[in-house]
């Protein structure tokens, strides 16, 4: 691999990353919440739901990227005030995704946790704007992305002065139909042999089928995933983003018995 | 232009009228300190004659002689129900407004142009009562006010402690990214200084923090946001982008109550001011007695006199009760060891 002098693991400790007082590197952290941030009612309501059932930590979308300039492009600033209500309810730290160089700022005054998007992985700019921070990031891959490529682009973000980025697998474009995209597993033993970073998946993006979300989040367990992020609706029926891959909150509660049992099972093992 | 936009300049402008309509019921208070009998026939025939003059064809004097007997009115009835007025620096949402809610809703808060004018207005019997800010937790001192207490004759009578939470303010349906420059109170833009810079704005000074909203909703300045009290952008319409930018949590500004007579009730604490001579261990001297009689100081302040560049003016302010033999004699063997002391009164401590 070209040169990854911040990113590449070798004679390195394995980094931890803390958000709030999560621990990505030395703990199995599971991110829960719905696709859209549609409402305070419909946050708050959610987020209370996935705490109950054992999430670390929130998610919630405020700037959406979506594939048509008709559908619902999200609350924006008042989307981020709706989320900062769900911590301070549930006292659970959240992750949100930025879009725009110019709301970098803006998003770090109210998240924890700033995502980079699988669509936006070579916005060089952004990577740079992120980097200039020293608010946690989490680098999604890209869609048709190598893992060389997918590094380097943490390496921007580490360039600049932000040491904090947490790595997420969320599926890969291949000739496949049947499922949204398909989730690289290999991607996990991959990525933490080559670098230092934790690295966590996106089984809802990377199967965008309800049914497959639960197997791929054991998977990734089993593979040595640092942890998931999972999209979760109180009604996936009236979601205004994502319907057909959000969980139920009661799927999503007995997810997260199964997947914490495995990766107990998986870290006494090593 | 559509009939949206129409209705919005009409709103604006409604919303100036009662602005406008509030001084003049203000200023009809403080006319009333003056006067001799609230009814004045003579000055009430001046007015109509001055306002009915700019009667025209759309505005005809009929219009203007009815709308202006209503104002009148209602401003001999204001006269006639002896309100207590509390001058101000400010427009109307300023901290110091709240400051005055804070120690009771009888009163009339007047806003006043400068802190300068809020002293003379206590003095000349215009207002009852005035409330001026002294100090910040994050900014220190409040220099204007501390050197007209330094002066002045009037009496402190109470003291308020006000948490200071700034919101960053914009015209209605702003974005946050069409906002570069951003006026306030340097008091308040130096309060909310690391989050100007994060964000890349540009700290604009502006003599008030509701007055820059204010300002800003009547000039419907667009790329421009305002630091300010929910009290101001509720009061002129304008959209809460972020609360709570200050730089600290624990950002709150003590401020003080000054009368022409001095407080009645309980008081334990005492605000003075003196001048030592130019030697050394002046000041130790005068500090040694307050520690020596086992006396809590909370502030002092020195203030350079601008009358005579070099010398130096301290304010302290010291826990104690007028009725403490200790804090009394204290204070009579401070007034020995200084020059030009002044006491400006006990009043009741602030609960925190």
């Amino acid at each position: 691999m070209t040169n990854l002098k911040l990113v590449a693991l070798e004679q390195k400790e394995r980094t931890v990353i803390t958000v709030g007082n999560i621990r990505f590197g030395a703990q199995f952290v599971i991110i829960a919440g719905p696709c859209s941030v549609e409402s305070e009612e419909q946050m708050v309501d959610t987020a209370l739901a996935v705490k109950k059932a054992g999430a670390d930590m929130l998610r919630g979308g405020a700037f959406k990227p979506r594939t048509s300039p008709y559908a619902f492009q999200g609350l924006g600033l008042e989307g981020l005030k709706i989320l900062a209500k769900a911590r301070e309810v549930t006292g659970l730290p959240f992750v949100t995704e930025v879009l725009d160089t110019r709301d970098v700022s803006w998003v770090a005054e109210f998240a924890d946790m700033i995502q980079i998007g699988a669509r936006n992985m070579q916005n060089f700019s952004l990577l740079k704007e992120v980097g200039k921070l020293q608010k946690p990031v989490l680098l999604k891959r890209g869609m048709y992305s190598t893992l060389e490529e997918w590094l380097n682009c943490a390496e921007y973000v580490m360039n600049e002065g932000n040491p904090n980025v947490v790595l997420c697998e969320r599926g890969i474009r291949s000739f496949e139909t049947y499922t949204r995209n398909t989730l690289d597993i290999s991607a996990v033993p991959a990525a933490k042999e080559l670098s230092h970073l934790p690295v966590i998946t996106d089984p809802t993006h990377g199967t965008g089928k309800v049914s497959l979300i639960e197997p791929m989040s054991l998977a990734s367990a089993a593979a040595g995933s640092d942890g998931l992020i999972i999209e979760v609706h109180r009604n996936p029926a009236e979601a205004l983003s994502d319907k057909d891959q959000a969980l139920t909150p009661a799927q999503f509660s007995i997810l997260v018995k199964k997947v914490r049992s495995l990766a107990t099972f998986m870290g006494d093992m090593k | 232009m559509n009939l949206k936009e129409v209705r919005n300049n009409i709103d604006n402008i409604d919303q100036q009228i009662l602005i406008l309509l509030r001084h003049r019921l203000e200023y009809a208070l403080q006319a009333g300190k003056h006067k001799n009998a609230v009814h004045d026939p003579s000055r009430e025939e001046a007015v109509f004659k001055n306002v009915t003059s700019h009667a025209s064809s759309l505005m005809q004097e009929q219009f203007i002689r009815y709308l202006y007997e209503r104002i009148i009115t209602e401003s001999k009835e204001l006269q006639h129900r002896g309100l207590k007025l509390v001058g101000f620096q400010g427009e109307h949402g300023a901290w110091s407004e709240i400051a005055i809610h804070s120690l009771g809703n009888s009163t009339v808060p007047i806003p006043c142009l400068e802190f300068a004018d809020v002293f003379n207005g206590v003095a000349n019997h215009d207002f009852e009562l005035g409330m001026v800010p002294i100090e910040n937790s994050l900014e220190g001192s409040v220099t204007e006010v501390n050197d007209l207490l330094v002066e002045t004759d009037l009496t402190v009578v109470a003291e308020a402690v006000i948490p200071i939470h700034h919101h960053l303010l914009a015209l209605p349906g702003t974005s946050h990214q069409e906002i570069k420059s951003v006026y306030s109170h340097p008091q308040a833009l130096g309060q909310c200084r690391a989050f100007l810079s994060r964000n890349k704005l540009e700290p604009r000074p502006f003599y008030d923090t509701a007055g820059a909203a204010r300002w800003l909703a009547r000039e419907q300045q667009r790329g421009a946001g305002v630091i300010a009290s929910s009290l101001a952008a509720e009061l002129h319409g304008l959209e809460i982008i972020k609360e709570n930018i200050e730089d600290h949590p624990q950002n709150a500004t003590r401020f003080v109550m000054l009368s022409t007579e001095p407080a009645v009730g309980v008081a334990n604490k005492c605000t003075i001011t003196f001048s030592t001579q130019h030697r050394v261990g002046a000041l130790f001297d005068v500090l040694r007695i307050f520690a020596e009689n086992n006396i809590n100081l909370t502030r002092i302040e020195s203030r350079p006199i601008r009358k005579n560049p070099g010398a130096f003016a301290f304010l302290v302010d010291l826990q104690g009760s007028p009725d403490n033999d200790v804090v009394r004699r204290t204070l009579e063997k401070v007034e020995k060891a200084t020059i030009k002391y002044k006491n400006l009164g006990f009043y009741q401590e602030a609960s925190s």
